[in-house]
């Protein structure tokens, strides 16, 4: 009987065949194969992705499987285990928040496009998939995430750091624990000193991803958080309507002219599911994000139905892909939020560090 | 070679040359070098510039020529900030601003007047 040796060596050229579809790169040289163990014949590794909310996890698992076990004659069996680890953008050490390795902005053109329920969804989401996830509330005219996330909480101040609320598995700042009942009216320079606080004075910790909840349209604090951090990139939410998305265009280029890439497109409120006869309605129309995404080349990354579970749940304070995981909505955004972390990963092995070097 | 516009306002790599003030070089491979003074003239801050008019009020005659860097600093992903030596700090130079100002004769030539 003639046995060929298993080598580690045979089993990583069999899966340079597996390719990871946004990267366009083969696993082995994107270094994603770890712990790799040759017992008789049989095969065990870890495939190290960028994000646990891959939406092909399970797909790169079956292929890799595939790829040992056709490729490698002898070999009997083959364990492969997904782990991920979030990968940070380079940037210079000075300007980001330590810990954090990526900081994710979600903007809207305009108010009452659902960007705080969107927002809370996309860090629960990211927190139930395994991530490390903060979300700052820095809507200093209407903060709304502590009731979506129901923490009542305040946030503990010990040594001048602010000590974030956990609610859900995700750590919380709101500008509006800064305030408490009374409401903000702020001219730029404190809203500028208050994010900058929010930012830079909470104790993160350790985070995969900070997602931060913006005011509507562009103004003060947009331009505080480009300017104090490296932002990794936006996501912009939009209706279908959105005044025909010339509206949310503003926002966009408001992103590209501080070169924070735009990651992609939410269209939330898309449409509408009668829930007395099912019937379908495009209440605002349909397809306008989409379109417009297509146009400008920016990622479109789905579409979040106009439900009234989402709402209910939100006011509830428990994100409905939390309270009802397996309806149709939880779904559509898990799969945006998917969508999303393929985009950050794409941007962390896109981005060129950008830093001064002194002579 | 094909360049997009966006690499012609991105910066490959940015050196603070000490007593010389700034060089650039763009993903496009174009080379830009700013002195101090000049970038101390060209600054697009409302103090320099007037918010209303747009006019300039502060430009390279009215600055000391021996002005230098003392600091440099990324902002976010899209600017340069400067820490003059006569205490001017107000100045954040976009990318794109800086690529429009670049001193080189070529640039110069096709430029139209910079004000701000």
């Amino acid at each position: 009987m003639t046995q060929t040796l298993i080598t580690e060596s045979k089993v990583l050229d069999a899966l340079r065949s597996v390719m990871d579809p946004d990267l366009k790169r083969d696993i082995v040289s994107l270094n994603f194969i770890r712990n790799m163990k040759i017992d008789g014949e049989s095969v065990s590794f870890d495939v190290n992705l960028t994000t646990p909310a891959c939406p092909v996890k399970e797909r790169l698992r079956e292929q890799s499987r595939k790829a040992v076990l056709s490729a490698i004659p002898g070999v009997k069996d083959v364990r492969v285990n997904m782990t991920a680890e979030v990968r940070r953008p380079p940037a210079p050490e000075t300007s980001r928040i330590k810990g954090v390795k990526n900081i994710i902005a979600v903007g809207s053109g305009k108010g009452g496009v659902g960007k705080s329920t969107v927002a809370s969804n996309i860090a629960v989401s990211l927190a139930k998939s395994g991530a490390t996830v903060g979300l700052l509330d820095a809507d200093i005219y209407g903060p709304s995430i502590p009731i979506m996330m129901a923490s009542s909480g305040e946030p503990e101040v010990s040594n001048q750091i602010i000590q974030p609320v956990t609610a859900h598995g995700v750590k919380l700042m709101s500008m509006g624990y800064l305030s408490g009942e009374m409401p903000l009216i702020w001219r730029g320079p404190m809203a500028h000193k208050a994010l900058q606080q929010s930012l830079l004075g909470v104790n993160w910790g350790e985070l995969d991803y900070l997602i931060v909840d913006l005011p509507p349209g562009t103004g003060d604090v947009h331009l505080t958080l480009v300017q104090t951090v490296p932002v990794t990139g936006a996501v912009i939410v939009s209706t279908p309507q959105d005044v025909g998305l010339q509206i949310s265009m503003k926002t966009l280029r408001m992103f590209q002219q501080t070169k924070v890439p735009v990651l992609g497109i939410v269209e939330n409120m898309s449409y509408y599911v009668c829930p007395h006869c099912g019937g379908r309605d495009d209440i605002f129309g349909h397809g306008g994000a989409k379109k417009a995404a297509e146009t400008l080349g920016i990622p479109f990354l789905g579409e979040i139905p106009l439900d009234p579970a989402i709402r209910k749940h939100s006011d509830s304070g428990r994100p409905v892909v939390l309270a009802e995981p397996d309806s149709a909505s939880a779904r559509a955004l898990s799969e945006m939020t998917g969508a999303l972390a393929q985009q950050i990963s794409i941007q962390a092995f896109r981005t060129i560090p950008l830093s001064i070097i002194e002579e | 070679m094909l360049t997009t516009p966006e690499e012609r306002v991105t910066p490959a790599e940015i050196r603070k040359k000490s007593g010389e003030g700034m060089a650039i070089r763009w993903q496009d491979g174009h080379e830009s070098a700013f002195g101090a003074r000049y970038l101390r003239g060209l600054c697009p801050c409302a103090q320099c510039v007037s918010e209303i008019t747009g006019q300039r009020m502060v430009s390279e005659e009215h600055i000391a020529p021996a002005v230098s860097i003392e600091a440099a600093r990324t902002v976010g992903n899209y600017a340069l900030h400067f820490s003059f030596s006569d205490g001017h700090t107000t100045g954040i130079y976009s990318f794109d601003y800086l690529r429009r100002i670049c001193s080189c004769p070529a640039c110069a030539a096709v430029r139209p007047r910079v004000d701000a």
